[in-house]
């Protein structure tokens, strides 16, 4: 299956593995910036439109 | 010749501010400037590209719908519910920014707080043009959203437990706006037990830890006592207080592992990279424990505010930016020299984008009567320290230069000016004000510190420490002097007074008996009798508003908890009771009075006209209001032209300003706050001489329905002062602006022409020193040509920059309607 932990944008936390941050970039009519949001590392990423293999 | 050829000179020459600003500011500002996505709303509604945030209302939902079958006590309930949201919303940083934060999770969007208000659900809803795409599916998610929080919201729970006919009074939007919420109003801060760097989080949760075992031990011996069973409430708030410092600690955390996993994986400039380690370094550092420089103590200080925001909905900023970072700013910049004055100023600059950033969703008639603003952040500089000597410091004049560099036109500036205050700092006051900012407004120190004395019986060492808790009213940042949420609808229509003298308290515009039944106006035979029905109408409107703030602050402990609020608050950490218990706290209330200075003209019109000189009976008068003075332009005029109007030093109406005033002190020594302390009233509009313009009937002061009401709190009605700023501040000065109320706003206006050059400095400074000599305790300047504004109504494409003052509060002249902005062309230019 196709999680968040084979993604590039997946960062784990040191401390627990299964737990990280999917990091963006991301670009809108005003600024540039990098997001953050804590994923786990399991979760199924096969829909998702960001998804970057390791 | 182009913008971008043009010299920085040049374009001051031409007072093209705003384009000389751009040209100024250093990259990293110009930059975070343009990136900065403006919230305020236009016309009442949100600009085009912002969006409700969805995210946190889901999180708050889902985390709601999981603890309801938990045996936990609300107050942990809720404090767990504002953590799930720390710990998992999604966060970012800005590319160049050096501070970090923001409500939402993206920087375009509002956020939304479903937990607070089902009416305020319901308007989200009726918002298609703020809710994000896909707007079928995510318009599902908002009802689905607001059906849970029906029933359950803050003023569900409240409102039941409420007076019903006064609620409904209040609701009814004629005499005064907002709701008694704890959740929803303006949130002041204990800076003292917080900011002054003896303290963070982490030493406030070990001594949260400790009191939980003593009293935890306490409530198990061998005795059983009210105090004892007392102390389980104190065991959860306490409890409620660590968890939501636990959760701030976390997330100040998420922001420091963001800034490395960018340095370290997606950063290629060497330069940024050490930017982002020190952001990581600093959210590492604060706000677990107190800071070290002034970028860890901005970024402390606006983690405090967005954790405090995430809790509340606040429609105020209070703070004292330069008294309480002023110090890190001189060890750095002076002492240790590790930051420069430009990377000082790029620091205070970005500051203030990041709080003119903050937006949080409000409903319409919020938005209206706030054109343009998020809120009124309107920050304390200068003033004295606790001894009464000089706070000015470094960081005063890099706020002030900051704020010229960024033009943002929320947070701005009130400074306390005493007569210590040094001519380098009034230099950059003037520079700001003669650049068109509308801000810093000036408060007289000496007379507000007596104020507080008076009003609140605030000490001197702590009355000295006042912060704007609003727009205006002055409240110490101490234990117990802070106020932890000034609840809103305690804001009275004042123009409704006289009106409701001629209708016998009914209001036409919304058809209820509202005011005082007082006997048919026709029937009075005197002007001491006319007058007896104005004070009836007048306690009658304040009791109705005083009442339902008193008892949702009563309720307000139990039913809307604010853990986080407390766990920065030395009386709640101290005493295990929330930040909003009455019994902990002094109290500051305050009535603010809008639209008063209608009720002094509109006495003086029918006194001299009716009374005096017989020209008209009262049977004729209340027909002509009645009407809407149609068919009886005469008249009007006469009532217009022919009365003594407030601020040309005429006795004759400067003596009923008096008496109005003088009813008043003397009932707000008879209303009580539940801490026991006086409710002194403060005349100032905000935006509401506009938003009441269809409310307020017809007046005797000649106002027809419609028209916009005066401007300010004391400001004479706009080209009504015919004799000169002189006359105005003389009028002024009658007031005891001690004993008399509790603040009053006088806008002027100022020729920017005049005021150029070391000749206007001067002349201002004259100006000042006789505005303090007469003991007066505010004035706010509007510094803007009417060419320059009557060229932003043409073609507002190209003044987007054009701030102005528009009461308590600046904004940008093209985000105002077209009625403000008119209002603000009519107030009379004077020349000094």
């Amino acid at each position: 299956m196709t999680t968040c932990s084979k993604c590039r944008k997946f960062f784990p936390l040191e401390d627990d593995p299964k737990r990280g941050d999917c990091v963006q970039r991301v670009i809108d009519p005003r600024q540039a910036y990098y997001q953050a949001k804590p994923v786990a590392a399991d979760k199924d990423a096969a829909k998702c439109p960001s998804f970057e293999k390791k | 010749m182009s913008v971008t050829a043009e010299s920085v000179k040049e374009l001051e020459k031409k007072q093209e501010w705003w384009w000389a600003a751009e040209k100024k500011r250093s990259k990293r500002l110009d930059y975070l400037r343009k990136a900065m996505w403006k919230k305020g709303a236009i016309g009442g509604l949100y600009p085009l590209g912002l969006y409700i945030d969805l995210e946190r209302p889901v999180m708050q939902t889902e985390k709601a719908k999981e603890l309801e079958s938990s045996a936990d006590p609300y107050v942990i309930k809720f404090a767990k519910m504002l953590a799930h949201v720390l710990d998992n919303k999604t966060i970012f940083i800005t590319d160049q920014s050096q501070l970090v934060g923001y409500l939402g999770s993206h920087p375009h969007t509002i956020t939304w707080d479903p937990s607070l208000a089902a009416i305020v659900n319901h308007e989200v809803i009726n918002d298609p043009q703020a809710i994000p795409e896909p707007l079928d599916d995510n318009l599902k998610l908002i009802k689905d959203i607001t059906n849970y929080w029906g029933g359950k919201s803050d003023f569900d729970k409240l409102l039941p437990q409420m007076d019903l006919g006064d609620v409904m009074k209040v609701l009814s939007g004629a005499i005064g706006w907002g709701v008694p919420l704890a959740r929803g109003g303006y949130s002041g801060k204990d800076y003292e037990y917080i900011m002054t760097g003896v303290r963070a989080f982490e030493d406030i949760i070990a001594e949260l830890d400790n009191r939980i075992e003593e009293a935890d031990e306490k409530a198990h011996q061998f005795e059983a006592s009210r105090d004892i069973s007392e102390l389980i409430d104190k065991m959860n708030n306490w409890e409620a207080m660590k968890i939501t410092l636990e959760a701030g600690i976390r997330h100040g955390r998420r922001y420091a592992r963001l800034a490395r996993i960018i340095a370290e994986n997606f950063e290629t400039d060497s330069r940024r990279k050490e930017e982002l380690v020190k952001i990581a370094e600093a959210c590492e550092r604060v706000p677990a424990k107190p800071p070290r420089t002034l970028q860890e103590s901005l970024q402390y200080d606006l983690f405090i505010q967005l954790f405090s925001r995430n809790e509340a909905i606040e429609g105020a900023w209070p703070a004292r930016p330069d008294f309480y970072h002023g110090p890190y700013y001189e060890r750095d910049v002076n002492v240790d020299k590790t930051l420069t004055r430009e990377q000082a100023l790029d620091l205070a600059g970005e500051f203030l984008i990041r709080a003119a950033e903050v937006s949080q969703y409000k409903p319409k008639w919020a938005r209206e009567g706030l054109q343009g603003i998020e809120g009124t952040w309107v920050w304390t500089l200068g003033g004295v320290k606790k001894d009464g000597s000089d706070a000015c410091n470094g960081m005063t004049i890099a706020l002030l230069q900051a704020a010229r560099l960024v033009r943002v036109a929320n947070p701005t500036f009130a400074f306390r000016w005493h007569p210590k205050v040094s001519d380098e700092v009034m230099r950059e006051i003037f520079e700001c004000i003669r650049q068109g900012l509308g801000y810093p407004s000036m408060r007289n120190d000496p007379i507000l510190v007596a104020n507080a004395m008076h009003w609140h019986g605030h000490p001197i060492e702590e009355a000295r420490l006042w912060v704007h808790q609003a727009c205006m009213s002055p409240s110490p940042a101490t234990k117990a002097g802070f106020q932890p949420m000034r609840m809103a609808n305690a804001t009275a229509n004042c123009a409704k007074i006289i009106e409701y003298v001629f209708t016998s308290g009914y209001d036409n515009s919304v058809n209820m008996q509202i005011g005082a039944e007082t006997p048919p106006v026709e029937s009075f035979a005197s002007y001491d009798e006319f007058f007896d029905a104005w004070i009836t109408q007048m306690k009658t409107i304040f009791s109705i508003l005083v009442r339902p703030v008193n008892r949702a602050r009563i309720l307000a402990p139990k039913i809307t908890p604010r853990p986080f609020l407390s766990a920065v608050s030395e009386r709640s950490v101290e005493s295990g009771l929330d930040v909003c218990e009455p019994s902990i706290s002094r109290g500051n209330a305050w009535i603010t009075a809008f639209t008063w200075v209608e009720n002094a003209d509109s006495l003086a019109a029918v006194k001299k006209l009716v009374f005096d000189e017989k020209k008209y009976t009262l049977a004729e008068l209340k027909e002509a209001v009645a009407n809407n003075w149609e068919g009886k332009e005469e008249m009007r005029l006469d009532f217009v032209k022919n009365a003594p109007k407030w601020g040309n030093d005429d006795d004759y109406v400067d003596r009923i300003m008096l008496d109005c005033l003088r009813e008043c002190a003397k009932y707000s020594h008879e209303l009580k706050c539940p801490s026991g302390n006086n409710w002194p009233i403060l005349p100032e509009n905000v935006s509401g001489n506009i938003h009441y313009a269809n409310i307020v009937g017809a007046l005797p002061n000649g106002r027809r329905l419609g028209d916009a009401l005066y401007d300010g709190g004391i400001s004479p009605g706009p080209g009504l002062d015919k004799k000169g700023p002189t006359a105005v501040l003389k009028s002024c000065s009658k007031i005891d602006h001690i004993s008399d109320g509790r603040a009053f706003l006088l806008n002027q206006r100022l020729s920017p022409t005049q005021l150029s050059g070391e000749k206007g400095y001067q002349l201002w400074k004259t100006y000042m020193k006789t505005w303090g000599d007469l003991g007066i305790d505010h004035v706010q300047f509007n510094c803007v040509s009417d060419e320059t504004l009557r060229s932003a109504q043409r073609d507002p494409e190209k003044y987007q920059e054009v701030i102005v003052r528009v009461a308590g509060y600046s904004a940008h002249f093209v985000d105002i309607s077209r009625k403000t902005q008119d209002n603000i062309i009519q107030r009379t230019v004077q020349g000094l």
